[in-house]
């Protein structure tokens, strides 16, 4: 009876183990995190608008109904990347998330510079080059200093009604997310 | 004889079957800590962020959804009315007050996953917003939560009994770095009746 209760006892000890275990390795391997989701909208450095109601696949949806959504995926491997949009919307906001959806960086059209979005994505050691030269596009633009090389940007813009839905999708539509060359 | 591989076999069980039900009952009902709780309205201004409890980053990681960034907003979620019942379909709502600060904000119902609920017809109110809701004169609103139509701010939810959230999304806000340091409100959530039937 006693090696019971033991067995018990080890047995208590390795569910906590196991829990922590589990609890700690999950985001590895879930396979549906926001990041694998959405990948699988298609390739990097485009906006994707995103469906309101959820088909067959992983993609992400569109989780409001006064907001329209659109995510773009990007790699810094070669060079920053320029997040850029402008329309007339009454409210937009972007927030950037690194590879395992931690944010880095998030804005609303309040705390932007003239409006529009305008905002270059890059890593710590692409930020030194240029901040030792900006190159005058990049003037007015907001510098953002990515972590890891993987990441995602979510861009929402406010659609209070449907009046206000044309103004968004075409907001939506011209949004680009392109890789910056120093020559452009 | 089969004395020790049955001890053994049972202290298997315990961990095995003990450590990945509380794994699974963990991640069903929390989405972490660092909660802000105001009445039957929850938030997790922290659950998007590096540093966020491990707890957060795999309900994260297994919901796969998008989540809103310091900046962009706070997302409010209420699964019960005021009085701790579960919002239900045959029941009908009454949120009555005003949100926390915030530039602008959204309310829609959403099926018990998180996905918001289609209208029963394609032109029915399933989302509210600050622009589109009635306001009294002291600015205050009242929002009528039921399947069949009503007057003044109505929000539509599918017939039946199925349960619900409730999501006010409050875009721009400082409510979303400030916890707890503003003294905030949310509006409340009253029952009004309910069909039996």
């Amino acid at each position: 009876m006693r090696s019971f209760l033991y067995a018990i006892a080890i047995g208590l000890v390795g569910a906590a183990l196991l829990h922590i275990v589990i609890i700690l390795s999950l985001p590895s391997f879930t396979g549906r995190d926001a990041y694998t989701r959405v990948q699988s909208l298609g390739e990097a450095n485009r906006f994707y608008p995103l469906a309101d109601r959820a088909g067959d696949t992983l993609a992400p949806i569109n989780d409001d109904p006064a907001m329209k959504t659109a995510v773009c995926t990007f790699s810094l491997e070669n060079g920053p990347v320029r997040l850029f949009a402008e329309g007339d919307v009454p409210f937009w906001s972007l927030a950037v998330y690194d590879s395992a959806s931690n944010e880095v960086f998030s804005m609303n059209d309040r705390t932007s510079v003239s409006g529009a979005l305008d905002t270059l994505v890059a890593t710590p050691i692409q930020l030194i080059g240029i901040r030792k030269a900006v190159p005058q596009e990049l003037e007015q633009s907001i510098l953002v200093e990515m972590r890891g090389e993987e990441g995602y940007a979510v861009l929402r813009t406010f659609v209070p009604a449907e009046s206000r839905r044309p103004a968004a999708n075409a907001s939506i539509a011209d949004a680009s997310c392109e890789p910056f060359g120093p020559d452009q | 004889m089969f004395r020790t591989p049955l001890v053994i076999a049972t202290a298997l069980a315990v961990a095995f079957g003990l450590g990945i039900l509380s794994s699974i009952y963990a991640l069903r009902a929390t989405v972490g800590f660092g909660a802000i709780t105001l009445g039957p309205w929850t938030a997790f201004p922290a659950a998007q962020t590096i540093n966020a409890d491990p707890y957060a980053k795999a309900h994260r990681a297994r919901d796969g959804r998008l989540l809103l960034g310091g900046a962009e907003g706070l997302v409010f979620t209420a699964a019960t009315d005021s009085d701790n019942r579960t919002l239900a379909g045959n029941c009908r709502y009454e949120i009555v007050g005003i949100t926390p600060p915030a530039r602008l904000w959204t309310l829609h119902a959403t099926d018990r996953s998180g996905n918001p609920l289609p209208g029963a017809r394609a032109d029915l109110p399933t989302g509210l917003n600050a622009w589109s809701v009635l306001r009294g004169a002291d600015s205050t609103f009242s929002i009528r939560i039921a399947s069949s139509a009503v007057s003044g701010n109505w929000l539509a939810v599918p017939e039946g009994r199925a349960p619900f959230l409730l999501v006010m999304t409050l875009l721009d806000t400082p409510t979303a770095g400030s916890s707890g340091v503003i003294d905030l409100a949310m509006p409340g959530i009253r029952r009004l009746d309910c069909a039996d039937a």
